[in-house]
């Protein structure tokens, strides 16, 4: 009974101290609030905006062109290599499911050590 | 979903502009508080900006607009800081306060304790801190944002208050305190 007192005295002088510091906290962070920040006019945000789209959409159309060359150019590769040399269509598809399973158990055999 | 967003999504650039133009400072000044550098808060609230354009059409309204871009900026600036460390070019405390108390200098406010108190606080416990004490969103909300756990947030919490504590020294002042009226207390009696 006796510690149960002093465990609830602690508590609420732990509460206390906890909401004092809070207050604190709330005060200091109020001062940063009153900063005055300046605000750029609405043509400076339509202009940003404007650009953030253009520049948007020249990276989505570098990326599609960069992915479909290489895409094409590893399909031509596997087409002639079936056509003309059939073991090196399957050493290449060997190689690669290889590559990719020891790569996938590398990765999370790293994952479960890290936890 | 507010209309404005509406046609903003819809690729109404003027809409665009209103709606970052209205939530500007509120997100220079979240910026502030976490980072603890104006000149960082206004670098990182334009790359939100544009991370915002680019995302629009992910925001299904669900929570406030301005709920939305403070998680946007707060995952911003912890990438930020992750590859800041990655590169080994962390800048001293100090001089990243220097600009702040700069502006409360000259605006005739003292830089107190516990504004250093919180700056020298983790980012991951600062954030939380901030967002839950002084924006007063729940543990899950955070949670959420930060792409962690709501009892991680409430830990950080709950740790970053006890350094804060700790670093102003509220405890021995309390005891302080307490000796003296007991004392006195005695002394009366």
């Amino acid at each position: 009974m006796k510690k149960q007192k002093i465990v609830a005295i602690e508590n609420e002088h732990l509460n206390k101290a906890d909401s004092r510091t809070i207050d604190e906290i709330i005060q200091a962070l109020d001062k940063i609030d009153h900063i005055p920040v300046y605000s750029p006019d609405l043509h400076w945000f339509e202009q940003m905006i404007l650009n953030e789209k253009q520049q948007y959409q020249k990276k989505l159309i570098r990326d599609l062109s960069l992915f479909f060359i290489i895409a094409a150019f590893i399909l031509t590769g596997i087409i002639v290599s079936l056509s003309h040399k059939p073991i090196v269509f399957i050493v290449l598809q060997a190689a690669g499911i290889i590559f990719t399973a020891s790569y996938t158990g590398l990765r999370f055999s790293r994952k479960v050590n890290d936890i | 979903m507010d209309d404005i967003i509406k046609s903003a999504k819809q690729g109404d650039h003027i809409a665009f502009a209103i709606l970052f133009k209205e939530n500007y400072p509120f997100l220079v000044k979240y910026l502030m508080k976490i980072t603890m550098n104006p000149d960082a808060a206004e670098e990182l609230a334009q790359e939100t900006m544009t991370k915002c354009v680019q995302k629009l059409q992910l925001y299904n309204g669900e929570s406030k607009f301005s709920t939305w871009l403070i998680s946007i900026a707060t995952n911003t600036y912890i990438d930020h800081c992750r590859k800041k460390k990655r590169e080994k070019e962390w800048h001293l405390q100090e001089e990243s306060f220097r600009k702040l108390k700069w502006h409360f200098e000259s605006r005739n406010e003292e830089w107190n304790d516990t504004l250093s108190a919180l700056g020298k606080l983790p980012e991951e416990v600062r954030i939380p801190i901030i967002l839950k004490h002084y924006y007063g969103y729940p543990y899950e909300e955070i949670g959420k944002m930060l792409r962690i756990s709501a009892g991680t947030v409430k830990s950080r919490v709950h740790n970053g208050i006890m350094s804060v504590r700790r670093e102003l020294k509220i405890d021995e002042e309390a005891e302080n305190r307490s000796n003296r009226e007991r004392a006195s207390k005695q002394g009366r009696f």
